[in-house]
């Protein structure tokens, strides 16, 4: 079907078509946008913590006792937990994923450096924690049992006390060592004295992803520290998922076996799954939220197309009727108000594309969002153009349904 | 007049009725979405404080090592505990109060009760009178027992009744990790939002439910929480007075500009006394900022609260460019009426207020339908697990706003369709009819 | 050209049955100039919607050109009605968002001839009717007879094998109704078969043979004696 004579039409009803190419073209700037918003989202909450999630069980007690020699009753604790049935590995820890404590140091590379390399988290605890963590070891090694020391004991020494070795990340490793193989190098993290990089994990998220920039969120680093229990002692158990409850249960038991009355502070103690979900609970409302709005967004679009077409099918009845008495099949009056509703739909789209990114400039500004793919557009645009058919169908049906009569009936 | 257009109002009503619900249920839907966000943004966003927002204010000081410094950045949120006593002892201000968060297992009296964990927060005497707290019995403690470090403590209502069944409990003791406090005053509900003297965690969430001298705190070694930030190594003893770490707030109340201004100058004054002295390396580079000039640059607001009252308004507006178009549509379609009725002698204006009045009208029942749904998304917003969650209620600014808006949105949309259609001249339709 | 036997139509709605048309015949041959007459509600747009494929009929047999019409599915009968038919209407029924030319071109498009072809049968069709200095300009911006004659040169444009004129000068004063009744008579001298509906006997006296429906029945008049060329003639001189 030629355009011209549609374009000629249209350019007589400029308000009306213009309406709903503006439509169109919010729509497909905010949709475009949202489901962009929608995937990064999806992204972060689908990005691998790099832990044994389903496995791992966090206690924390809060640290009453306070003339107890801790060392000792971390020891106890563990020798109790390790007991409960269903326990395959235990840890102590200063910090776990999916919580808002974290504990973070600036990395560097030289002793004196004015301006940190960057800042990363560290995790620390007990023998086994990289075990317990289900951590997967892509280099090196873990740490040996001479290399541990007891937190309070380095603290005290005033960071003289040296760290021999610490395990990265691989993102954090890559980061530090862009062009050469991190094991056996050093670098300066907590203290005055270097470390040597001994091993390198896969996967080890920060404990909060708020801290630090998308990119950073792996900036992770194990160190043979032994957890210090001033705020509390924290451990880790991992146990059969199916086990999960019972293990729990069987180990606050056996806690309070070994010092009786500690405070168990329930909203940080349960399982890392549980955590997770919670973690990401908000994230989870918006990309829903988003998805709400998008198909309101184009519910709403589809309406007003729907609205638009019926009247100027009305309008255009008697017109219908004598290009139908003038030999018009039905097919051809049908693809008439398609063919207008496309052009249409195009302007809003071509404008709709210009907003669209106009959109996300401002996001990229405020959110430190990506710039929008490309592909977003074109799938945005047929998105859009599919929609302005669909919603144009029924009326043009019914444009085409007219009896050719029309035309010799007298007004 | 306008009886006579409601009337033909409702008449067009009956006959397009889908078309008329369609157009309610557009600007609804718009105003609903924007009602919901635009409620949570304004409670986010509002003043904790309003009667004293401009009067109280939050220092800075940029205490760090060279190490680091980039030359322009803000000084550091939280003070040194050395700074923070120091600037409290100067009572340059007309009052000051420094103050940290922590944790305190609380074991109480009733045997019946297990021992549970409150957030507490350590502080000074001015912070009760500075902040306004109302007392239910009792009062806050006084300088002099800052001084001695005296173990008294001052509770929330809400652990008064879990503890003493709401009685009056001054003079009683409560029992904070094994010390015993003599409780001097139960505060009444207090519940700032946001939560403006310490941003660094729950920034919508509760007060805390026991409040101790920072001193005593420090003689009893009671747990600290909150962010911490240490630029050199402290030897074990991050709360220490020396120790080169800043996690504390400082709160100063300042009555007159020219206070503030003075306080500014004291401020410098101090920091460069501090580099004389060798504490402080970096140059001088003080913030004095009022408690919506803090809540701003510490963009409280979250982001996402941000974000979704954006998407709602471009959900709006789109539901209004649909409206335009099918009143467009509806009053166009009404172009041999409006003929007849200017040939009948209507002018333009009554052709105008005839269809402004049924846009209105649209607009309103919009806007009752886009206030339901706003009472549900508020509900849905309750059901969040945001800590602002339990805030989101309609009040009554918002309700009447709400009204109002979806009017004027009505108006709006009906605005281009009317002045189109009273466009229409009425020679040109008969004839061509 | 158009044979009509024992047709029949019948309106039915929840209440009554309307017979429009009964046993209604009628021949065209042609070359020939035929008038419809009856008074208002005797069936004349029946028998015109009808003719002009644009209603199925009820009953009886109806050979277009030796096409039988009433076997036909909607989308052949658009297709001959595109071909064979050229529509002139009482209400003109130019589409108002459309230029002449544009207006002339809408049974081209349809028919799916190429660009150049259109382009000449416009130009051809608006120049027989007068119009070709006018090809850019919107109904509303011409007089009634312009438009008339503007709605012929579109039926005209698809070289159709039959004129179907509903009440072609209804809307006209008399003046302008002279004119496009003297363009009608050009054309018919010039060959074209023309079926012309008119309540008007004045106007139906013009044409060389009267058919007259009363209560859907046809009823042949006595043939005009005066020859239309000759009558036409002496209107020129």
């Amino acid at each position: 079907m030629d355009i011209r004579p549609i374009l000629s039409t249209l350019s007589r009803h400029k308000t009306a078509a213009g309406l709903i190419a503006l439509e169109i073209a919010l729509s497909c700037a905010i949709v475009s946008n949202a489901v962009f918003l929608i995937g990064n989202r999806l992204e972060r909450m689908a990005q691998p913590s790099g832990v044994a999630e389903t496995e791992l069980l966090h206690i924390l007690l809060a640290g009453t006792a306070r003339d107890a020699d801790h060392a000792a009753l971390t020891r106890e604790d563990l020798a109790a937990l390790r007991a409960v049935p269903g326990v395959r590995q235990v840890a102590a820890v200063n910090q776990v994923p999916f919580q808002s404590s974290s504990w973070n140091t600036a990395v560097n590379m030289q002793p004196d450096q004015t301006h940190p390399t960057l800042v990363g988290t560290t995790y620390f605890g007990s023998e086994d924690l990289l075990e317990t963590l289900g951590l997967r070891l892509v280099a090196g090694r873990d740490f040996q049992p001479d290399e541990y020391q007891e937190f309070a004991a380095f603290q005290r020494s005033g960071g003289e006390s040296p760290i021999p070795s610490v395990i990265l990340t691989r993102d954090l490793a890559d980061r530090l060592f862009p062009d050469s193989e991190p094991l056996g190098q050093s670098i300066y993290a907590w203290g005055n004295r270097p470390s040597r990089v001994v091993g390198v994990v896969e996967h080890l998220i920060r404990p909060n992803d708020t801290v630090g920039a998308p990119n950073e969120r792996e900036f992770s680093m194990l160190l043979p520290l032994l957890a210090p229990t001033e705020y509390g002692s924290r451990y880790l158990i991992r146990a059969d998922p199916e086990r999960r409850g019972e293990v729990m249960d069987a180990a606050l038991a056996a806690l309070d076996r070994v010092y009786p009355s500690r405070i168990v502070l329930e909203e940080q103690t349960g399982t890392l799954e549980a955590f997770r979900d919670t973690y990401y609970q908000e994230d989870r409302a918006m990309a829903w939220l988003l998805v709400v709005v998008c198909v309101a967004l184009l519910v709403v679009t589809a309406l007003g197309i729907v609205g638009l077409a019926s009247f100027w099918v009305q309008q255009r009845a008697r017109q219908i009727g004598v290009r139908r008495a003038l030999g018009a099949t039905r097919g051809q009056i049908l693809g008439y108000f398609q063919t207008e509703n496309f052009i249409i739909a195009s302007f809003g789209i071509a404008l709709g594309m210009a907003l669209a990114y106009a959109i996300n400039g401002a996001l990229m500004e405020r959110y430190e969002l990506p710039r929008l793919p490309w592909q977003y557009l074109p799938a945005g645009a047929l998105t859009l153009w599919t929609l302005g058919q669909l919603a144009v169908l029924g009326p043009a049906r019914r444009a085409a349904a007219a009896a050719p009569a029309v035309a010799t009936r007298s007004v | 007049m306008l009886s006579y257009y409601f009337d033909l109002a409702f008449r067009s009503f009956r006959q397009n009725k889908v078309l008329t619900a369609l157009m309610v249920l557009a600007i609804a839907l718009g105003i609903g979405a924007s009602m919901t966000t635009l409620t949570v943004f304004y409670v986010l966003s509002g003043d904790p404080i309003p009667n004293k927002s401009g009067r109280l204010y939050h220092p800075q000081l940029d205490a760090e090592s060279m190490s680091g410094y980039v030359p322009g950045e803000e000084p550091a949120e939280q003070l040194t505990r050395f700074d923070a006593e120091a600037l409290v002892r100067s009572g340059r201000a007309d009052r000051q109060a420094l103050m940290a968060s922590g944790a305190a297992a609380v074991d109480p009296e009733d045997s019946r009760l297990k021992p549970f964990y409150v957030d507490a927060r350590y502080t000074t005497a001015d912070f009760f009178p500075m902040f306004d707290l109302s007392f239910r019995y009792g009062r806050g403690w006084s300088a002099s027992e800052d001084e001695a470090r005296a173990r008294v403590a001052v509770i929330s209502r809400e652990l008064n009744d879990k503890l003493f069944d709401g009685a009056d409990s001054t003079g009683r003791t409560v029992r904070l990790d094994d010390h015993e406090f003599r409780v001097v005053g139960v505060l009444e509900r207090w519940r700032p939002v946001p939560r403006f003297y310490d941003l660094n965690s729950e920034r919508y969430g509760e007060v805390e439910q026991v409040f101790v001298p920072f001193s005593t705190s420090r003689d009893l070694q009671l747990s600290r929480s909150g962010s911490m930030s240490c630029w050199d190594d402290a030897g074990g003893d991050e709360t220490g007075l020396n120790a080169p770490c800043v996690w504390m707030q400082l709160w100063v109340e300042l009555d007159s500009p020219e206070k503030a201004a003075g306080y500014r100058a004291f401020l410098e004054n101090y920091s460069e006394e501090q580099r004389a002295a060798g504490r402080f390396e970096r140059p001088t580079n003080v913030r004095l900022r009022n408690v919506m000039e803090w809540l701003d640059y510490a963009r409280v607001v979250p982001g996402d609260v941000r974000l979704q009252l954006w998407l709602a308004l471009g959900f709006l507006l789109v539901c209004l460019l649909n409206t335009v178009g099918l009143l467009l549509a509806k009053f166009l379609r009404r172009s041999g009426e409006v003929g007849v009725r200017r040939a009948l002698g209507a002018s333009r204006r009554q052709i105008l207020s005839q269809f402004l009045v049924e846009a209105g009208v649209i607009g309103l029942a919009g806007g009752v339908l886009g206030l339901a749904l706003a009472l549900l998304g508020l509900w849905a917003v309750r059901q969040q697990p945001a800590e602002y969650a339990d805030l989101a209620h309609l009040d009554p600014v918002m309700l009447s706003t709400t009204i109002a808006a979806s009017v004027v949105a009505g108006l709006v949309a009906g605005l281009l369709p009317a002045w189109h259609a009273c466009q229409i001249s009425p020679a040109m339709q008969l004839k061509s009819q | 050209m158009l044979q009509m036997q024992n047709v029949s139509k019948v309106y039915r709605t929840e209440l009554v049955e309307t017979h429009a048309l009964r046993q209604f015949e009628i021949h065209v041959r042609e070359g020939e100039f035929v008038a419809v007459t009856g008074p208002s509600g005797s069936g004349k747009t029946t028998f015109l919607n009808i003719a002009g494929l644009l209603e199925e009929l009820s009953g009886g047999s109806y050979l277009l050109d030796g096409v039988r019409a009433e076997t036909l599915n909607d989308d052949q009968r658009s297709r001959l009605r595109n071909e064979k038919i050229g529509f002139i209407f009482q209400g003109f029924n130019l589409i108002p968002d459309l230029n002449l030319f544009d207006n002339v071109d809408v049974p081209l498009r349809y028919r799916g001839l190429p660009r150049a072809d259109r382009k000449a049968r416009i130009e051809a069709a608006l120049e027989q009717v007068g119009l070709a200095s006018r090809m850019k300009h919107y109904p509303a911006e011409l007089s009634g007879g312009q438009q008339q004659r503007a709605a012929i040169a579109r039926a005209l444009a698809g070289e159709p094998r039959l004129l179907l004129a509903d009440e072609p000068t209804g809307n006209l004063d008399s003046h302008m109704a002279r004119e496009v009744m003297e363009l009608l008579e050009r054309l018919n001298a010039d060959g074209a078969t023309i079926v012309m509906v008119t309540h008007d006997p004045e106007l139906a006296a013009r044409a060389q043979r009267n058919v007259h429906i009363v209560d859907g029945q046809a009823s042949e008049l006595e043939a005009v004696t005066v020859p239309l060329r000759t009558r036409s003639h002496a209107g020129d001189a």
